[in-house]
């Protein structure tokens, strides 16, 4: 029975084919929010699923010189990667599907694998395109990944444990927002640089370096690269809402809450310019994680003593 | 320096109607002096050419099935025309005007693009002749 | 200084070596010189600061003369200096290079080369730039004796200079960057070396777009030709019809009247507001600040509308017509370009706020790519790219034409060189022309709108220096007294402020070249040609041709 209702949670509900179709609802949200902030229409709501679908019927085009195990193996693994971190992170509304003591840490690494993924794909596909995008990816993630994981790390301190459906019970009452407000905004900002959103997208911009890392992608590849990214996208807005926005309440708050992020998310897509990598990296190692070190040095002064 | 300058425009315009236009849904009507398709008016031609003449593009043939008559066929091609308004200008009859309202092209079928502008019997006579293959001589 | 006393000073200087002065316009002399005496010549109007290099114009005189003439053309304020050189027609003439006494001069020389074919010697580069690689050696378009059948392209030819190529594993790189590529709205081909994120060598190609205007408006009356060169640009057109009419207008000795000058000004006023509106949303794109790109569109439909409304098309207008202009304003119309106009001032406004203070903007264009004015000065830039720099070569106002002296413009310049300095100067810009605009809808002079012109154009030569949106606009026009144009010759802005961009780029990163191509707002005229790596050591160039054949068997072997 365990193993039935673990295959239909990891397949069906809530990880897996509804995971990826509420992945896209929200892709299709954050377009339509940037399209409606530059007073343009924005696509109809099945436009991530068409795109998805329409690539999968595609050629899929393999560039001579590379490594085809490689090739079609790290798009899989990439989805397999954002698919695999859902089962520990309370998506839906929902407590997590399983848990264990220290799944955070094994959660980020989960999140970091898509963009080791791209990045790996880029320097496979050795394109010069490709190259910059996947040097450029891999900085990118040396920058954001430590504040990320610190900003992550300030609930898990207050509630003093690495396991997540713990920490979401220490959540649930406390709005830790109010408490750690810089840790929330750093995981927030932190999310948009490892979703690879603007002002963050220096490793996909498209006027310097085409697409980046994924340039010589085509067809099925390609879909799961980027259904890698909404899985992405909703398991981080549901891991900082539920350790920030008091834990885990229904599926009804899970959709207010998440849809709120969304749209600060999307409003700061649309008011900042793209960063360069050089300025990206400045940024986040002189503010981001000065910033979240000074929170953490707060909570543990406090914690001590209160203790 | 600040940062976020054009919030104001980007939240307003959540509450502001977006600016695209849903063509062919939507359409707004052409200002008067809009250079859309050549329309020719066969009774007042004299059949002097200068249209003919400055077309940029050669999209104008005007073919004289009689002179005196005044009996003149404008062949016009739509896909050659690049709507400058030369042969208009130089009109000095005003049997030219280029149309506001008629100016959508597509099409699925190139035939649509050369039109014939004429009496209706002149159009009929001219196309008579150019598809007709050529006499046979008669068998005495 | 009056225009006598330029040109006096310029034959003065030019006394050792002249051997035939002309007078073909009240503001234009014509030196005749020798090729050996070019060199000589230059660095004499050179070291004199007299003017500077606007253009380089290659002529064949016509088989019975069988003479080549080359004419340098320096322009200082309104008066323009023009040396003459003529070569026997022959497959095997050359004239020294000027390009290391004055850089532009190397793109002007290489059209020189490949239209007429005269060889430049002592010339940096020697490879194709508008012509494809796959021309036949030999054969030289704008030659009288070229028909086009000599122009079939020849199999299997390969680049003539092979750039170096980084392997995988070295640290060094080239980036190629076009023709295909988003950052480009319009093909061309730069290779930038880059070592990691810096760029470190900087090479470029153009001729995608070549159309061969030039060579077709000897076969067109003056009339059609008047809307083919309206087309060489799509957002500069109507300066490009307005020096045309100029030109032919000077030629003839008929001056439009006062009515359809104003109108040309309101036009060509309304067009650069389309532009700069245009190219910010252009530059905003390459930095990534999408939002300002979509605004910036936004508010230029309303500038494309009121040009519709006025003179019927939306790009392309067609306003204009040798001797005068083809439509008029109305009450109304005046009335719906004030409130325009006043809607797209409040717009440029905010823009220029936002390009001046908005901090992450800012972080991507404050002193990126600045120029000093003495380097202005080298490379011969144009425009509001020089204007940025201090430098002021604005043609309305240092030689006036038309009836900007009725309604004068001043030139907005400002120190700083970098790439904010070029959006404000160009945003500054625009106030400037909307007052201007005003001020000609408030007192447009009554009268007719087209003076009588000939159908025979009498012979001459006229030079015709219009202010496009991007910069000095220089056309020479020549006629030998037939319905037909013996020789047009365009020098669009945008060639001259190319160098700019190649220095400027190595040292920088990667991600700033984008912004650096957008800042001089580049308008390209190209042809067709791609570079493909087959693996990491070998390369080859393949033209159009050849790629379409590849993509054919490929599809077939499958």
């Amino acid at each position: 029975m365990n193993t039935l209702t673990s295959l239909f949670t990891m397949l069906f509900f809530p990880a897996g084919i509804s995971l990826i179709l509420v992945g896209m609802f929200y892709e299709w949200i954050d377009r339509k929010l940037v399209a409606r902030f530059q007073n343009r229409i924005g696509p109809r709501w099945f436009q991530p699923l068409a795109d998805a679908v329409k690539l999968f019927a595609k050629e899929q085009i393999k560039p001579g010189i590379v490594n085809p195990f490689l090739f079609f193996g790290l798009p899989v693994t990439a989805l397999a990667g954002a698919l695999t971190a859902a089962l520990y992170v309370p998506i839906m509304g929902l407590n997590p599907a399983s848990s264990f003591d220290g799944d955070l840490i094994v959660t980020i690494y989960l999140l970091s694998l898509p963009t080791m993924c791209v990045g790996l794909a880029g320097w496979n596909t050795s394109g010069r395109f490709s190259l910059i995008g996947a040097t450029r990816s891999l900085t990118q993630l040396f920058a954001y990944e430590a504040p990320f994981l610190l900003a992550m790390l300030g609930p898990a301190l207050a509630a003093g444990s690495w396991q997540i459906s713990t920490i979401t019970e220490y959540t649930e009452g406390h709005w830790l927002i109010l408490t750690q407000p810089i840790g929330f905004l750093v995981a927030l900002i932190g999310l948009m640089g490892k979703l690879e959103l603007p002002p963050f997208d220096a490793p996909e911009a498209e006027t310097e370096i085409v697409a980046g890392a994924l340039t010589e992608y085509s067809g099925r590849g390609l879909a799961m690269f980027k259904i890698g990214k909404y899985v992405e996208l909703i398991i981080g807005l549901s891991l900082i809402s539920a350790f920030y926005l008091d834990g885990v309440n229904g599926i009804l708050e899970f959709l207010l809450k998440t849809l709120a992020l969304l749209f600060i998310m999307s409003m700061l897509q649309v008011t900042l310019t793209r960063l360069r990598i050089d300025q990206t990296v400045g940024l986040w190692w002189r503010f981001g994680a000065i910033l979240v070190l000074i929170q953490l040095l707060v909570m543990i002064l406090l914690k001590g003593w209160a203790a | 320096m600040k940062i976020g300058t054009m919030f104001k425009d980007v939240f307003a315009s959540l509450f502001k109607k977006n600016s695209t236009q849903l063509y062919p849904f939507e359409q707004t009507p052409t200002p008067e002096r809009f250079r859309g398709n050549l329309h020719y008016n066969p009774s007042v031609c004299t059949g002097c050419c200068l249209c003919v003449k400055d077309c940029p593009a050669k999209a104008i043939e005007l073919v004289t099935l009689d002179r005196a008559a005044k009996r003149f066929v404008l062949k016009y091609h739509m896909d050659r025309c690049v709507y400058c308004g030369q042969c208009v200008v130089n009109c000095r009859f005003k049997c030219m005007g280029m149309s506001n309202t008629d100016w959508e092209h597509a099409s699925l079928n190139k035939k649509e693009f050369t039109v014939y502008y004429g009496k209706e019997e002149d159009i009929e006579t001219l196309l008579a002749n150019l598809t007709a293959p050529d006499p046979k001589p008669t068998q005495e | 200084m009056s225009i006598e006393e330029r040109l006096s000073q310029a034959e003065k200087l030019l006394a050792p070596w002249n051997k035939e002065t002309l007078h073909p316009e009240s503001n234009r002399v014509d030196v005749v010189i020798s090729g050996e005496d070019l060199r000589l010549a230059v660095a004499a109007l050179q070291d004199a600061h007299w003017g500077y290099l606007s253009a380089i114009t290659g002529m064949d005189l016509g088989v019975e003369s069988g003479q080549l003439e080359a004419l340098y053309h320096f322009c200082n304020g309104p008066a323009v200096t023009s040396l003459r050189v003529r070569l026997p027609r022959s497959n095997d003439i050359s004239i020294a290079s000027i390009s290391d006494l004055i850089p532009p001069a190397a793109l002007f020389e290489r059209e020189l080369h490949e239209m007429l074919g005269i060889t430049i010697t002592g010339a940096a580069l020697s490879d194709r730039l508008f012509l494809p690689d796959d021309w036949p050696d030999d054969v030289y378009p704008m030659r009288a004796n070229f028909t086009t059948d000599q122009a079939a392209p020849v199999q299997g030819r390969h680049a003539d200079e092979a750039p170096e190529q980084g392997v995988v594993g070295g640290n060094t790189f080239v980036i190629p960057i076009g023709p295909q590529h988003p950052a480009l709205k319009e093909p061309g081909h730069f290779e930038f070396t880059v070592d990691g994120e810096i760029v470190t060598a900087a090479r470029m190609r153009l001729g995608y777009a070549h159309r061969g205007i030039e060579k077709a408006a000897e076969s067109r009356n003056w009339y059609q030709n008047l809307y083919l060169f309206e087309r060489v640009c799509g957002i500069c057109s109507h300066t490009h019809s307005m020096a045309y009419c100029l030109g032919v207008e000077k030629l003839a000795q008929v001056e439009a009247p006062p009515r359809a000058q104003a109108i040309r000004e309101l036009v060509a006023g309304l067009e650069r507001v389309h532009s700069h509106l245009l190219w910010l949303g252009v530059a905003a794109h390459e930095a990534g600040f999408d939002t300002l790109f979509m605004y910036s569109w936004r508010d230029r439909e309303t500038v494309m509308n009121l040009l519709e409304q006025v003179t019927g098309n939306r790009v392309n207008y067609s306003a204009n017509l040798l001797g005068g202009v083809k439509c008029d304003i109305t009450l109304e119309q005046a009335h719906a370009i004030k409130e325009g106009l006043n809607y797209l001032e409040t717009r440029i406004r905010h823009y220029l706020e936002v390009v001046t203070t908005d901090a992450m903007f800012l972080s991507r264009t404050r002193n990126i790519g600045t120029i000093t004015k003495e380097e202005a000065e080298r490379f011969g830039l144009l425009g509001p790219t020089a204007r940025a720099s201090g430098l002021v070569r604005d043609v309305r106002v240092e030689a006036v034409y038309g009836s900007y002296k009725n309604f004068p413009v001043s030139a907005v310049t400002e120190t700083n060189g970098d790439l904010e300095a070029r959006c404000v100067v160009r945003l500054k810009e625009l106030l400037v022309s909307c007052f201007a605009m005003r001020t000609i809808l408030d007192n447009l002079p009554e009268g007719p709108l087209t003076a009588r012109m000939p159908r025979k154009i009498p012979a001459g030569e006229a030079v015709a220096r219009i202010e496009a949106p991007r910069g000095e606009l220089f056309y020479f026009v020549k006629s030998n007294g037939g319905e037909t144009p013996a020789r047009v010759h365009v020098r669009t802005p945008s060639l001259c402020n190319w160098v700019s961009v190649l220095e400027k780029a190595v040292g920088r990163q990667l991600a700033d070249v984008p912004m650096l191509l957008a800042g001089m707002d580049p308008c390209f005229s190209c042809n067709d040609r791609l570079v493909t790596v087959a693996n990491n050591d070998q390369h080859e160039t393949w033209s159009w041709s050849r790629l379409r054949e590849y993509g054919i068997e490929y599809y077939k072997n499958r």
